[in-house]
C-alpha cells in the first residue's frame, strides 16, 4: 500500500513538473514578465551599427543610437514640416555676421549649466568627479576630430567650408609624421599644440563662434546632426579600446535625453532616460529641445498630436528603449503581428513586403495598427557612366538618344508598385517634393513611359530595333552591382526585361563587393543603381552628386555617372549660396533642363518613409530624415499587456492530437510483437 | 564559344554515354541483374527521377532563331531551349496566383489569364516555367561537381591505394587536410575568393567534397591490390597502368555509382544553403526559396512560389534518395552477401 | 601508448599547419588586403588612411619570406598569430574577435549541447526500435519516414516550423534570445526541435544499417539459436557491438558543437558563433571568416585524436600501436 502511494506521488510529481515545464516554456512572449508594466519601447536591429562615434557614424542603424544619445546645438521641429530649425543645447539660432573676406561667423552660445551623463572616464580631469558642465570648447573639440585624418569621418567634404578646417587636418598629419613625442601625446593636446581650428572660436565657457565660407549657408544644418554634438576630451583619451576599456566607438560619453545602457552588438541595444539631461533637470527652463511642442503643422491637431496630454508637456515620456536583434524579416515582422514590438524598427525595408497598396489590410486595422507616410528626401536612381564608349561621353549624340531611350521605358510607377508596394513618388528631376526647387507641375518628357518614341530615338541613334551595325545583334550592356540578394536581382530583372523590348541585351553582373570596387576603380562599368539619402533639406545636397568636381573619374567623388557639364557647373556654383528665391529657383530650373536631356541618372522614385506601429504607440510622426524622434513619443503599457495576452493565447489541441496519433502508430506494433513471441 | 553550342554537346554526350550504359549494362550478367533487382524495387522513384532528368534535357537543347512565340529582339537573337520555347515568353507584370484570372493585389487584368498553373512571382514570371528550368539548374550542380569530383578522388584514392608509400603519405595529409576544414566555411570561403558563378559553386563543392569518395576509393583500392587475380597480373608483367584500368577500376564502379547518387542530393540541398546565403546559382530552387522567404509573411500571403520551387526539390531529393538507398542495397557486395 | 598519443597528436599539429597554409593562400595571397581596406573603411578615404588600416590589422607587409624579410612577413606572421590565438580585431568592424568568440561560445553550446544530447538520445532508440522491428511494416514505415526527412531542405524546415509552431500556434517566441535560466527554454525548444527533426532521418538510417550489420554476424545468430531474448540480443549484444561505428560518428560531431549553427542561430536571432559567421560571411569580413575556419579545423583536429583513443576505451580490440 505505502509502495502504492509513493509511486503515484512520484507520477503526480513527474506530471505537474512536465506540466510546470510546459507552461513555462509555453509562452511566446520573447521579454520578462517583470517588463510588463513599464513604459519601454520595443525596437529592432538588423546590423549593428559599425560606430557609435559622432564624428564617424553616418547609416540610419548608428542614428537611432547616436541621435538618441547626442544632443546637438540645433535641432528641427518634430512636427513643422517644411522643416524647420529649433534650438537645442544653444540658446537660440546662430547670429551671423559677415566675418574676414568671404566668410560668415555664426555665434553659438551654450545653456549654463548642462552636464554630461555619468561616467568614470571624467575622472581623468578630476579624480572622484563623475561628470562635468558641457562647455563650447567640446564643440569645438568635436570639430578637430571631424578635421583629424586619423578619426576618418565620411564628413569631410561639406566641413571644409569652415576657415582653417583643411589646414588644421593637414597641418596635424606633418606633425605627426615630423615629431614623434608629439604624435604621442593625446589627441586633445595634439589639437591644442596646434591652436585647434582657425574658424572656430571658443567665447568664455559658452559662446562660440565659427567662420564659414558665405557661399555656404547649409552648415547650419550640419548643427543639427550628431557630428557637431560636445564631445569631452576625457572619453576619447580614456576610451581607446586598451586594457579591456571599450573603444570610445562602442561607448558614448554624451548629453542627450538617453543614454546607453547596454550594448551588445550581436543581440541587443538599451537606451534609458538620461537623469543627467539638461531637461530633466532643469524642467523649468522649458527649452525647446526639452518640452513636446504646442504648435504643428496643418492637420497635426486633427490627427490628436497636439493633444493635451502632451502639449508643452517635459520630454521624455519613454523610460526606456529596447532594441533587439533581428535578422530574418519573417521573425521579426511575426514578432510585430504579436505585439512584441511597437514600431517598424530601424530597418524597414522588410516591412515594404507586408503593407499592401491601398494601406493595411483589415486585420490589421482591426488589431489597431497605424500606418503614417511621409516622403524622405531621397532619390534612387539609375545612373550611367558618361566615361564609357558606349553610353557616355564618347558616344556622342548616339549615346545620349540611347540613355533617352532606355529612359524611356522604365516604368517608375509600376516599379514603385511592385518593389515598395506603392510607397514612393516617381521621380522627375532630382529634386523630391518638400524641397526648394521641387515643381510639382513639372513633367520630364523622358520619365513617362512612351515605347514608340523610345524605339525611334533607337533608330535616331543607329541601332534599329536594338540592333548594332556593327555586329548585327542586340546591343549588350552591362548592369554592375554588388547586391547579389535575390530581392536585388528581382528588380534588376524588372528593369533588364523593360529594356529588352527596345531590343537592348543588358546583363547584370552581379559581383562581391571587392570586385565591384575594382571595376568602379577602373571605370569599367555602364550601368548602376544608386540612392541618395539628404543630410539637409537643401537642393544643393542633391545637385551636388552631378558636379563635375565630384566625379569618381577626376577626384574619387560620389558622382559615379561622371557627369561633366560646364554650363551646369556654373549653375551649381552660383546657385549653392544664393537664397531661396526667384532667382535660385530659375538656376534650379535650368540645371534640371539640361539633366532632361543629358540623362546621366534615369530617375526612379523618391522614397516615403512610413512608420508602422501599434496603436498603444502615441505621438508617432514620420519625419523622413534619418534622426530617432523617440523622446517625443508615447506609449500605454496596460493597453500592450492585455492586447499581447488576447493575441497570443497558446493552441494546444495539436499536442492531444499528436499523442493520440502517436499512440495510435505504437500500439499496433507492440501488439504484432507481442502475438509474435507467443 | 556558344554556350548553348556547349550545352547541346553536352547533351549529346550524354546520350552516347547513356548508350553505351545501357549496352554495357545488358552485356554484363552482374549489373543488368542489378539494374533489375533496382527496377523492381523502386519503380516508381527512377521514373520520378527520369522526369527530372527528360525536363533538364529538354531544357538544355537549345538553338537561335524560330518566331513561334510573341518574343523580342533580344530573344530572337539568343539561343532558347525546348522548355523555353513551349512555356515560356507569358510574363505578367506581378503576383498572380495559380489558375488566377486577374491580378493577386489590385486585380488588374492579366495577359495570359487562367494560364499560371503555379501562379507568377514579384515581377510576373510564370513560376510553373521557372521550377521546369529549375531542373536543369540542379542536375547541373549535381552533374558538374561529381564529373569534377570524382575523377579527381579516383585519381588520388587509386594512386594512394596502390602505390602507397610517400604518395599514399601525401593524398592521405591532403584528405585530412581538407577533412579537418568545416565543409561549408570552405566552400563559402572559396566562392568568395573566386567570384560567384555556376562553376565557381561548382568547383568550391568539389573541392570539398571529393575528400569523402577519395577515402573509400582508397580503401577498397588497398583491398583489391592484394587480392590474388591482381598479384596473379602483376607477376605476369602486366603494366601497372593497364593493372588499374583493367582489375582496379572496374572494381570500383559500383561504388563510384552509389557515391555518384549519394553525393547528388546532398550537393542540391547544400546549394540551396548558398543561395540562402546570397552566393547560389542563378535560377536555382534554392534561389527561388530565397526569393520566396519573405513573401510568407505578405497579407494575402503568397505560397504558391516557395510551395513550387520547395516541392520540386524536394520531389528530385527524395527520388534521388530512395533510387540511391535501393542502389546500395543492391550493389554493396556486403549487403549482396548477406542475402546469398 | 604513451607513443601513439605523441605520434597522433604531432601528425594533428602536421594538419593544423597545412590548414593554415591553405587558408593563408585563401585569404592573403588570392584576395588584395587593399579591397578589404576599402570595403571595411568605405570608399571616399584618403590611401593614408587605408595605408594606417593595413598596418593596425597586419595587412602591410610582403606576402612570402624571401631575403631580407624572412621573420617579417605575412606568412610568418599569419602563423604566429593564429598559433598563439591573437586573433585581432575584426575587418568589419574593428572589435577584437577573440572577445567576439568568447560571447558567442555560450550561446551556441545552450543550442547545439541540448540539440545534441537530444538528436542521441531520439535517434539510438529509435532505430533500435527500427532495427528490433526490422522486415515489418514498422521497419518500412520507418526507413521511408527517414528518407522523407532527410530530403527536406533545412530552410523549409525552419520557415514551416516558425511559421505554424510560432505563429499559428503560439508555443514559443518566433525568435530571440535570452540567457536567463528561467526564460530560456522558451527561446531555445523551437530551434532544438527543428535541429533534431532535420537530423533525424540521416541518423536513423545510419544508425539502423548498423545495427542490423552487427544483427546479421554469426555470434548474434548463435545466440539468437541458443534462444536468447531478442531484447536482450538487441541490448547485450547488437549494440555493445555497435559502439565503434555509433561513437565514431557521436564523437566527431562534437567539436563542431563549438562552432554553433549558421542557420539556427541566424533564424531564431541566437547570438552564437555561427550568427557571428554568417555576419562575417555576409559582411567580408575575412578575418572573422578565417578564425572561424580555422578554430573548426583545430576542434575537427581534437576530436579525431579524442575519437581514436575513445575507441580503445569502448573495444578492447582495437590496439593503439
Amino acid at each position: 500500500m505505502t509502495l502504492m502511494s509513493t509511486c503515484s506521488a512520484a507520477r503526480l510529481l513527474g506530471l505537474t513538473s512536465i506540466w510546470a515545464l510546459a507552461w513555462v516554456a509555453c509562452n511566446n512572449n520573447p521579454y520578462p514578465p517583470t517588463e510588463a508594466g513599464e513604459k519601454v519601447l520595443y525596437s529592432s536591429f538588423r546590423e549593428a551599427p559599425r560606430s557609435l562615434d559622432p564624428a564617424v557614424a553616418y547609416d540610419t542603424g548608428a542614428h537611432a543610437i547616436t541621435g538618441s544619445v547626442y544632443d546637438t546645438l540645433l535641432e528641427y521641429h518634430y512636427l513643422k514640416r517644411p522643416y524647420e530649425l529649433i534650438p537645442g543645447l544653444a540658446t537660440d539660432l546662430p547670429t551671423q555676421r559677415p566675418g574676414q573676406a568671404g566668410y560668415t561667423v555664426y555665434g553659438f552660445s551654450l545653456r549654463p549649466g548642462m552636464v554630461y551623463e555619468n561616467d568614470p572616464a571624467f575622472s581623468l580631469g578630476m579624480p572622484g568627479r563623475m561628470t562635468r558642465e558641457i562647455v563650447s570648447a567640446d564643440v569645438a573639440f568635436e570639430l578637430c576630430r571631424l578635421a583629424d585624418p586619423a578619426v576618418n569621418s565620411p564628413v569631410v567634404e561639406p566641413f571644409s567650408n569652415i576657415q582653417g578646417f583643411q589646414e588644421f587636418g593637414q597641418a596635424l598629419t606633418q606633425r605627426r609624421e615630423e615629431d614623434l613625442a608629439f604624435s604621442n601625446l593625446p589627441v586633445h593636446e595634439q589639437y591644442a599644440a596646434l591652436g585647434g581650428i582657425e574658424g572656430v572660436k571658443s567665447v568664455g565657457d559658452h559662446g562660440l563662434e565659427v567662420s564659414v565660407r558665405s557661399d555656404y549657408p547649409q552648415i547650419q544644418y550640419w548643427f543639427a546632426m550628431p557630428f557637431t554634438s560636445p564631445v569631452p576630451w576625457e572619453a576619447i583619451a580614456f576610451y581607446d579600446g586598451e586594457e579591456g576599456r571599450p573603444r570610445f566607438a562602442d561607448h558614448p560619453i554624451a548629453s542627450g535625453p538617453y543614454r546607453l545602457q547596454h550594448y551588445d552588438r550581436q543581440s541587443r541595444m538599451v537606451l534609458e532616460a538620461n537623469p543627467n539631461w539638461y531637461g530633466a533637470v532643469h524642467p523649468e527652463w522649458a527649452a525647446p529641445g526639452a518640452v513636446y511642442p504646442s504648435q504643428g503643422a496643418p492637420g497635426d491637431l486633427e490627427a490628436g498630436l497636439l493633444a493635451p496630454e502632451w502639449a508643452g508637456k517635459p520630454l521624455p515620456f519613454i523610460d526606456r528603449v529596447e532594441f533587439r536583434r533581428e535578422k530574418e524579416a519573417i521573425p521579426y515582422f511575426n514578432k510585430f503581428l504579436q505585439g512584441y514590438y511597437d514600431a517598424a524598427g530601424v530597418i524597414k525595408e522588410s516591412f515594404d513586403q507586408v503593407i499592401d497598396e491601398g494601406g493595411l489590410s483589415a486585420d490589421m486595422e482591426e488589431m489597431g495598427i497605424r500606418l503614417e507616410k511621409g516622403v524622405e528626401p531621397t532619390i534612387f536612381y539609375i545612373g550611367f557612366n558618361l566615361d564609357d564608349d558606349t553610353v557616355g561621353r564618347p558616344g556622342g549624340e548616339r549615346a545620349r538618344r540611347l540613355r533617352q531611350a532606355m529612359s524611356l521605358v522604365i516604368d517608375s510607377e509600376e516599379y514603385t508598385r511592385i518593389f515598395t508596394n506603392g510607397r514612393g513618388i516617381p521621380a522627375q528631376s532630382p529634386l523630391p517634393p518638400g524641397l526648394f526647387g521641387y515643381d510639382e507641375a513639372y513633367a520630364n518628357p523622358y520619365r513617362s513611359v512612351d515605347l514608340e518614341r523610345a524605339r525611334e530615338l533607337m533608330v535616331e541613334a543607329d541601332y534599329p530595333q536594338g540592333i548594332d551595325p556593327n555586329t548585327g545583334k542586340p546591343l549588350t550592356l552591362s548592369f554592375d552591382t554588388y547586391d547579389t540578394s535575390a530581392q536585388g536581382l528581382l528588380q534588376y530583372r524588372f528593369f533588364t526585361d523593360a529594356w529588352r523590348q527596345l531590343g537592348i541585351d543588358v546583363k547584370v553582373e552581379a559581383t562581391n563587393y571587392n570586385q565591384f570596387q575594382e571595376k568602379v576603380r577602373n571605370g569599367a562599368y555602364q550601368i548602376f543603381m544608386w540612392g541618395w539619402v539628404a543630410d539637409y533639406p537643401d537642393p544643393e545636397n542633391f545637385l551636388f552628386l552631378l558636379w563635375s568636381d565630384l566625379a569618381r573619374s577626376k577626384s574619387g567623388g560620389p558622382n559615379t555617372a561622371n557627369f561633366m557639364n560646364d554650363r551646369f557647373d556654373d549653375l551649381y556654383l552660383s546657385m549653392k549660396s544664393r537664397p531661396n528665391g526667384a532667382e535660385r529657383e530659375a538656376e534650379i530650373k535650368e540645371m534640371r533642363e539640361i539633366l532632361e536631356v543629358e540623362r546621366p541618372w534615369i530617375e526612379l522614385f523618391h522614397r516615403e518613409d512610413y512608420a508602422l506601429f501599434q496603436g498603444w504607440l502615441e505621438n508617432v510622426k514620420p519625419f523622413g530624415m534619418s534622426f530617432p524622434m523617440t523622446k517625443y513619443r508615447d506609449l500605454d503599457p496596460a493597453e500592450r499587456t492585455s492586447l499581447r495576452k488576447d493575441w497570443n493565447r497558446p493552441v494546444v489541441w495539436p499536442i492531444w492530437v499528436g499523442l493520440v496519433l502517436l499512440i495510435a502508430l505504437i500500439v499496433p506494433g507492440v501488439m504484432t510483437f507481442m502475438r509474435e513471441r507467443q | 564559344m556558344e554556350s548553348h553550342l556547349a550545352s547541346n554537346g553536352i547533351v549529346a554526350a550524354l546520350f552516347l554515354a547513356a548508350g553505351v550504359t545501357v549496352w554495357m549494362v545488358r552485356r554484363s550478367r552482374l549489373w543488368s541483374s542489378a539494374f533489375v533487382s533496382l527496377w523492381r524495387r523502386r519503380r516508381f522513384a527512377l521514373l520520378v527521377t527520369g522526369v527530372y532528368v527528360a525536363v533538364a534535357l529538354l531544357d538544355s537543347v537549345a538553338w537561335v532563331g524560330g518566331d513561334s512565340l510573341a518574343v523580342d529582339t533580344v530573344a530572337r537573337h539568343e539561343a532558347r531551349s525546348v522548355i523555353d520555347r513551349v512555356f515560356g515568353g507569358n510574363q505578367e507584370k506581378s503576383y498572380s496566383a495559380p489558375f488566377a484570372e486577374a491580378e493577386f493585389y489590385g486585380g488588374g487584368d492579366l495577359r495570359y489569364p487562367g494560364r499560371h498553373w503555379l501562379g507568377t512571382d514579384m515581377i510576373g514570371r510564370d513560376i510553373f516555367y521557372l521550377t521546369l528550368k529549375g531542373a536543369r539548374v540542379a542536375l547541373l550542380i549535381g552533374g558538374l561537381t561529381s564529373l569534377i569530383a570524382i575523377p579527381l578522388a579516383l585519381l588520388f584514392g587509386i594512386s594512394a591505394g596502390y602505390f602507397g608509400g610517400r604518395i599514399d603519405d601525401v593524398v592521405f595529409f591532403l584528405m585530412t587536410t581538407l577533412a579537418s576544414m568545416p565543409g561549408l566555411l570552405l566552400l563559402i570561403a572559396l566562392i568568395m575568393v573566386m567570384g560567384k558563378s555556376t562553376l565557381a559553386v561548382c568547383v568550391a563543392l568539389a573541392v570539398t567534397g571529393w575528400v569523402g569518395f577519395c577515402r573509400v576509393s582508397r580503401g577498397e583500392t588497398l583491398k583489391l591490390r592484394e587480392l590474388e587475380f591482381v598479384s596473379a597480373a602483376r607477376s605476369l608483367g602486366v603494366s601497372e597502368f593497364q593493372i588499374v584500368m583493367r582489375h582496379i577500376l572496374p572494381n570500383l564502379m559500383h561504388l563510384v555509382i552509389i557515391t555518384f547518387v549519394l553525393m547528388f542530393s546532398g550537393l542540391v540541398l547544400s546549394e540551396a544553403i548558398l543561395s540562402w546565403l546570397g552566393i547560389g546559382v542563378d535560377g536555382s530552387w534554392g534561389q527561388m526559396i530565397d526569393q520566396a522567404r519573405n513573401e510568407l509573411s505578405r497579407d494575402p500571403i503568397v505560397w504558391w512560389n516557395i510551395a513550387a520551387s520547395g516541392t520540386a526539390l524536394f520531389g528530385l531529393i527524395l527520388a534521388v534518395n530512395f533510387v540511391g538507398d535501393a542502389l546500395r542495397d543492391v550493389l554493396d557486395p556486403r549487403t549482396i552477401e548477406d542475402e546469398r | 601508448m604513451g607513443a601513439y598519443v605523441i605520434r597522433r597528436l604531432s601528425y594533428g599539429a602536421v594538419v593544423v599547419f597545412g590548414v593554415l597554409f591553405l587558408l593563408f593562400i585563401l585569404f592573403f595571397a588570392v584576395t588584395s588586403p587593399d579591397d578589404i581596406a576599402r570595403k571595411a573603411l568605405g570608399e571616399r578615404v584618403p590611401p593614408a588612411v587605408v595605408e594606417q588600416w593595413k598596418v593596425n590589422h597586419g595587412y602591410d607587409k610582403p606576402l612570402f619570406p624571401a631575403p631580407g624579410h624572412w621573420a617579417d612577413n605575412m606568412l610568418v606572421e599569419h602563423y604566429r598569430r593564429m598559433l598563439t590565438f591573437d586573433f585581432g580585431r575584426s575587418d568589419a568592424d574593428d572589435t577584437p574577435i577573440l572577445e567576439r568568440i568568447r560571447k558567442g561560445m555560450g550561446p551556441s553550446l545552450a543550442l547545439t549541447i541540448p540539440l545534441f544530447v537530444l538528436s542521441v538520445l531520439v535517434a539510438i532508440p529509435l532505430s533500435l526500435l527500427v532495427a528490433f522491428f526490422r522486415e515489418t511494416y514498422i521497419d518500412r514505415a520507418g526507413v521511408i519516414l527517414a528518407v522523407l526527412a532527410m530530403s527536406v531542405s533545412v530552410l523549409l524546415y525552419i520557415i514551416g516550423a516558425q511559421y505554424l509552431v510560432g505563429k499559428v500556434l503560439h508555443w514559443f517566441p518566433i525568435s530571440g534570445f535570452d540567457s536567463d535560466p528561467r526564460v530560456i527554454v522558451r527561446f531555445l525548444a523551437l530551434p532544438i526541435m527543428i535541429g533534431v527533426a532535420n537530423g533525424l532521418g540521416g541518423d536513423i538510417r545510419f544508425y539502423r544499417t548498423v545495427f542490423l550489420e552487427e544483427s546479421n554476424t554469426d555470434y548474434v545468430r548463435t545466440a539468437r539459436a541458443k534462444g536468447c531474448g531478442e531484447i536482450r540480443i538487441m541490448s547485450r549484444h547488437v549494440f555493445r557491438n555497435s559502439l565503434i561505428p555509433l561513437l565514431t560518428r557521436i564523437v566527431v560531431a562534437i567539436p563542431f558543437l563549438f562552432t554553433g549553427s549558421l542557420l539556427l542561430e541566424s533564424f531564431f536571432g541566437i547570438p552564437g558563433l555561427g550568427a557571428i559567421t554568417v555576419d562575417a560571411i555576409q559582411g567580408n569580413d575575412f578575418s572573422v571568416l578565417r578564425t572561424m575556419v580555422y578554430i573548426g579545423s583545430l576542434l575537427f583536429v581534437v576530436g579525431q585524436i579524442l575519437t581514436d583513443l575513445s575507441y580503445a576505451l569502448v573495444d578492447p580490440r582495437v590496439r593503439l600501436e
